[in-house]
């Protein structure tokens, strides 16, 4: 037959003090929840604000340039990005790639020919295709080909169609946009020649208009006058465009990025770091109260003292004893997890029905997370309270 | 289970002008013999058995138990010791005052069942004490606690038992009937008795006697 508990049970004087191990379970369970909550409303915001930039093959895409202040004004070289720069900025461990928008180093003219009487200096540029968000396979170019591809903003469009009709031309679609023959004039190094253009894909991510790489090299070699152009905007290709680490580096180094795709992530490290907070403080009131519980446990030993030392003198083993007067505290300290875990999901399914109107970013039901730190916070306070109480009885015998 | 006492001498005793049949000599007891011991108020018997039971260790010398010395037990096998080998009637019992009598015995005997719990019932008929099973000890008399301390010793299986004057509150006929039921469970267990005391009592049937 095993050992029963039953008969010892009540040797133990745990009714006194009930104020203290009242407030230690409260102090407990207020810790717990706002441990759980923080947890919680931490993966929320990362959830709902991890959408908000445009993504390929789930890496985030974003152009960095620096800031022309008045003290740089004028000084190309301190405005451009150098080897060096590239170089820091590519050894970073939360970026996966960088690489430079190489522009054209000689004049562009763009026009639409006939079909619309439009004409005006450009820029093209061109990067790795890698770092653009569409592809086709006609962007390709070869030495001695007319026709340039061309990948164009689709800002641009929008641009132009706010324009248009205030200059007495059509607006375009982006279907028509690709029909459109834009003939390019390229002038420089005293050669000029002219190209049709073919718009093959729109881009929302890259603000520019882009051309095959091995064309604007050809391009530049032919009527550049500058040899070894340095970039003025840089590619970064990182596994999250809000990473705090990558904004403040960016901040540090003065370097100007687009605003809208990074203003969320800077509502998300200041939210992230207000629930950071909570969690920290929710974690020192679950420290606190179990000191505190420690202490009414110390008092009920010390209480119990005779009787323990008794059962001990009869020989009743430490590890037992330990073992269930530990196990005493195990329903306590359950019910106060569960509770805490059961008000955090009544919390979050009231955020997301109330407040956020059913986001399909986030769930009405709390995350595996915050459960894995609930069991992981009984087995801690079980596992904290088993080691005092048996440095406790091991000091009565 | 032989139990040796090698030069045992408690360390608050002064050392000269002692003599004694049992301090600072070399005895063994052998399983199944009866060991009186007789000494005056002072002379060591509680220390003596406290030693032997584990529950003091100031003293110089070595208690073994079949050649195994105590001095390097830890905590659990005190325990084992005690829940297995070795039952103890203490001279000032040491029960639980806020128990019931039957929860007291019942303690003792489901740490290790020698008995059925029907046994307790038996016990304290035979004692005289069945009608206080249900009471506080508190509400015991001296002698209803030392016989209950007495029942609560054979609860459980041991080789060695240790009495510590356990008849000082009993008058000759409770001591008797419970000498008798002490040897009856003993003869058992084929157990040691090693019986501490002010004076020779005649119905304990010792096989060694010796004065500290």
């Amino acid at each position: 037959m095993a050992l029963s508990f039953k008969p010892i049970k009540p040797l133990l004087q745990t009714g006194t003090n009930n104020a203290s191990r009242w407030f230690s379970y409260i102090g407990l369970g207020i810790g717990v929840l706002l441990l759980l909550a923080s947890i919680q409303m931490f993966i929320n915001i990362q959830k709902m604000l991890e959408g908000n930039t445009i993504r390929k093959d789930g890496f985030d895409f974003i152009s960095i340039t620096k800031t022309v202040t008045n003290e740089t004004m004028g000084q190309t070289e301190k405005n451009l990005f150098n080897a060096t720069d590239i170089a820091e900025i590519k050894a970073l461990p939360y970026l996966e790639d960088v690489t430079p928008l190489v522009a054209n180093t000689f004049r562009v003219q763009l026009s639409a020919g006939s079909i619309i009487p439009f004409q005006t200096d450009l820029f093209i540029e061109t990067l790795e295709e890698d770092f653009i968000d569409t592809v086709p396979t006609s962007f390709t170019w070869q030495e001695g080909q007319v026709d340039i591809p061309i990948i164009f903003s689709s800002d641009f469009l929008e641009i132009y169609n706010v324009f248009a009709p205030g200059q007495d031309l059509p607006q375009i679609s982006a279907a028509t946009a690709s029909g459109v023959p834009i003939i390019i004039t390229c002038e420089g190094n005293g050669k000029k020649a002219a190209f049709r253009g073919k718009v093959v894909a729109l881009s929302d991510r890259i603000n520019s208009v882009l051309v095959p790489k091995n064309f604007l090299d050809w391009a530049n070699k032919t009527f550049g006058t500058v040899t070894n152009m340095q970039a003025s905007r840089l590619f970064i290709k990182s596994k999250d465009a809000n990473d705090p680490a990558l904004l403040n580096f960016l901040d540090k180094k003065n370097y100007k990025v687009n605003k809208d795709k990074t203003k969320f992530g800077r509502v998300k490290q200041v939210l992230q770091g207000i629930f950071t907070g909570l969690g920290v403080f929710g974690l020192l009131v679950v420290v606190l109260a179990l000191m505190l519980f420690s202490f009414y446990l110390q008092l009920v030993i010390a209480r119990s003292k005779n009787s323990l030392q008794l059962l001990l003198t009869l020989g009743y083993s430490p590890a037992w004893l330990s073992t269930h007067v530990s196990r005493q505290f195990i329903p306590v300290y359950i019910a106060i997890v569960l509770s805490a875990v059961a008000i955090t999901q009544l919390m979050q399914w009231s955020f997301h029905r109330f407040a956020m109107y059913n986001r399909p970013e986030i769930s009405s039901y709390v995350h595996w997370s915050v459960v894995f730190v609930a069991v992981g916070l009984i087995l801690l306070s079980l596992y904290t309270n088993y080691l005092l109480v048996k440095k406790l009885v091991n000091k009565v015998f | 289970m032989e139990l040796s006492l090698h030069q045992l001498f408690p360390r608050y005793f002064e050392k000269n002008g002692r003599d004694s049949e049992l301090w600072n000599q070399d005895l063994h007891f052998k399983q199944g013999e009866y060991i009186k011991i007789v000494a005056p108020s002072g002379s060591g018997k509680t220390s003596l058995m406290h030693f032997i039971y584990g529950m003091r260790n100031e003293y110089d010398g070595k208690i073994l138990y079949d050649k195994e010395d105590i001095h390097s037990f830890g905590a659990e096998d005190f325990s084992k010791l005690r829940k297995d080998v070795v039952s103890i009637v203490f001279q000032d019992l040491k029960l639980f005052p806020d128990q019931t009598v039957f929860d007291n015995l019942e303690i003792k005997r489901q740490l290790n069942p020698f008995h059925p719990m029907t046994m307790i019932k038996e016990m304290s008929a035979k004692l005289g004490i069945e009608k206080k099973l249900n009471s506080l000890v508190s509400t015991c008399s001296y002698g209803e606690q030392q016989r209950i301390a007495i029942i609560r010793a054979l609860m459980q299986p041991y080789k060695i038992l240790l009495l510590d004057e356990p008849f000082s509150h009993l008058d000759n006929k409770n001591a008797l009937l419970a000498m008798e039921l002490m040897l009856e469970e003993s003869k058992k267990r084929e157990a040691t008795i090693v019986f501490a005391d002010l004076e020779r009592i005649d119905y304990f049937p010792f096989t060694k006697l010796y004065h500290l």
